[in-house]
């Protein structure tokens, strides 16, 4: 990896001088949430993945998304098990936190969260989007959901999913932020009548026979972008060598869990210890193998399930991707106008980081910068025109004042 | 407000310290001779940093500097009218964070306490990632050994060796050190 010399010479003259492309830093602290997502980076810290290189990696679990965000800011957390639209709403400064350049090192999931409903919503007969659409447009009251930050993966999925079938996610329903791990409880309680979270809680919701999965994530967006490793600027220019080994324990990983069904069993026993998601297996394995039950008496195996690696497809951190919650946020009025979607994209996804640490773990995928998809509501995307992108949708809060509202 | 644990290893009844430190309005929160064991003291008062007054720091004092570094660590400063640099060295040597010839004036006490916190923060770091990266290297050829001995078992090859113990931690809920140990204890059990 002669070419790791140059970036380093800039920000590391000493690593220069040594020749050494060693990690500058050798312990990290990695924070993540109890969520079947965070997988790769259990499996990276605990299977022997990142001493090859000189890293040890603690875990820190978390217990809310913005406790998250502010101990990655501050620095006390190196890196973490991140929402995309955490590290953008920090990078952009929206949300009550002073903009700090953020950085998007991969992907680590695609797939794998979910909308459930409530059981009194259930008995109500409200199974279906219909039935919701309905039941909002004639009730006086309106309905509550959960997601998990204002800014966040789920907030997205809920707004697109509630706008693609004609609700208005910011008029037409009140929105609330619960930390995965309490939104069950939240529901037993009947403070909420929705939620959109990532496994294993929509699984362990329908487990425990408060209600049933509406709508997967996946069906919103096949293998929509979701949890990234995430950090500041700063730390991958204080550590550039230290950021790469980092991406390349983490790609091992995330080959390994995805390479059997044996390896995925695995996988599901060491997260359901109480250090890491502390949730029962019989939660978090079926869907981490992709068997779908919804609580409504469907089953299915579903084809684009939670995924960790897809030979690099699901970690390259691919431009388009980025900018797709920043149309999500100008669309939704966190931004009140359009950023310069690709400059922050650039920025923010280590597009060289991530193609240097692919190439010396031998991972196919890091040549493209951008992706095309279609989405639940037939709109394509694929990065050319974000602006253009974000004014397209019937339902939108382009121009509305809801910015206080949305970020409650 | 930092908690001050005062060392008044001079002859004098009441320490010159003590009145700057007064002065400079910071509180003393214990102050005492040197003591046998201080790491025993600084366990039971908690202070944030350890002052030592001393007209010449000798081996007592040392010996103390060097076990309140190995299990109480904290920041310590030490006053002295020693100018002797070898002696200098020594100190700086068995874990003293700030060494300060002569002259206690209360104005310059703030500057000094927060040089050396910040000396001693830095050192702490250091100090982690170095214990950090020998137990990587241990556990790496711990994890290696266990390979080539399951290699052996198992006639496999080390991918295959790995993926074994790898699933093998994972549905058990351990690490692949804590695995890899159980294997080289059962080969040495076998033996």
């Amino acid at each position: 990896m002669s070419d790791q010399v140059g970036n380093s010479q800039a920000t590391n003259p000493l690593a220069w001088v040594n020749g050494s492309d060693a990690p500058e830093k050798s312990s990290l602290d990695l924070g993540f949430m109890a969520l079947s997502d965070c997988a790769s980076l259990v499996v990276a810290a605990t299977q022997g993945f990142a001493q090859p290189y000189g890293l040890t990696l603690n875990l820190k679990r978390q217990s809310s998304w913005a406790g998250l965000r502010d101990k990655l800011v501050s620095g006390e957390l190196d890196a973490a098990h991140s929402l995309y639209g955490l590290i953008y709403a920090v990078h952009l400064g929206i949300g009550g936190v002073a903009p700090t350049d953020m950085a998007v090192l991969m992907g680590l999931n695609q797939n794998g969260q979910g909308i459930n409903l409530s059981q009194g919503l259930q008995q109500q007969g409200v199974t279906s989007p219909e039935a919701l659409e309905r039941k909002v447009h004639q009730s006086r009251t309106k309905l509550t959901f959960a997601q998990t930050f204002p800014t966040g993966t789920h907030a997205m999925w809920l707004y697109y999913w509630l706008a693609s079938q004609g609700i208005h996610p910011l008029r037409d329903v009140e929105s609330v932020v619960v930390p995965p791990p309490q939104m069950v409880a939240h529901l037993q309680a009947g403070r909420i009548d929705g939620l959109c979270v990532g496994e294993p809680w929509c699984a362990s919701a329908v487990q425990q026979n408060q209600g049933f999965t509406l709508a997967t994530s996946q069906a919103i967006w096949p293998d929509h972008p979701e949890k990234v490793l995430g950090c500041t600027q700063a730390f991958v220019e204080q550590y550039p060598n230290t950021a790469r080994v980092l991406v390349m324990a983490v790609l091992e990983a995330s080959r390994f869990i995805d390479d059997s069904i044996e390896n995925r069993r695995s996988t599901a026993q060491l997260l359901s210890a109480g250090d890491y998601l502390d949730a029962p297996l019989d939660c978090i394995e079926p869907r981490l193998l992709g068997l779908y039950n919804d609580g409504l008496g469907n089953h299915w195996q579903d084809a684009h399930a939670l995924r960790f690696h897809a030979g690099g497809e699901v970690n390259l951190p691919y431009l388009s991707d980025g900018m797709w919650f920043m149309t999500q946020f100008r669309r939704w009025g966190l931004l009140r106008e359009d950023p310069d979607y690709l400059a922050v994209a650039r920025q923010v996804q280590q597009l060289d980081i991530y193609r240097q640490a692919a190439t010396a773990v031998g991972v196919a995928a890091w040549g493209e910068e951008m992706r095309s998809s279609q989405l639940i509501d037939g709109k394509v995307w694929d990065g050319s025109d974000p602006a253009a992108y974000a004014r397209s949708f019937r339902l939108h809060a382009l121009a509305d004042d809801v910015v206080r509202h949305a970020l409650r | 407000m930092l908690r001050i644990l005062l060392i008044n290893d001079t002859p004098r009844k009441v320490g010159r310290l003590k009145s700057a430190l007064t002065e400079a309005g910071f509180e003393v929160i214990d102050e005492s001779g040197l003591i046998i064991d201080l790491p025993a003291r600084v366990e039971t008062v908690r202070p944030d940093v350890i002052l030592i007054d001393t007209e010449s720091p000798g081996r007592d004092v040392m010996e103390q500097v060097v076990l309140v570094s190995r299990d109480q660590p904290r920041p310590i400063v030490m006053f002295t009218d020693e100018h002797d640099p070898g002696v200098m060295r020594q100190a700086i040597k068995s874990g003293v964070s700030a060494y300060i010839v002569e002259g206690i004036q209360a104005q310059r006490l703030q500057p000094i306490l927060d040089v050396a916190m910040a000396r001693f923060e830095s050192d702490q770091a250091l100090r982690a990632q170095l214990i950090a990266r020998d137990q990587q290297l241990a556990e790496r050829k711990r994890i290696e050994l266990a390979k080539g001995l399951l290699m052996k078992m198992k006639d496999c090859n080390e991918e295959q060796a790995y993926t074994l113990m790898r699933r093998q931690a994972m549905s058990r809920q351990q690490k692949l050190i804590q695995v890899a140990e159980q294997i080289i204890a059962m080969s040495e059990l076998l033996g």
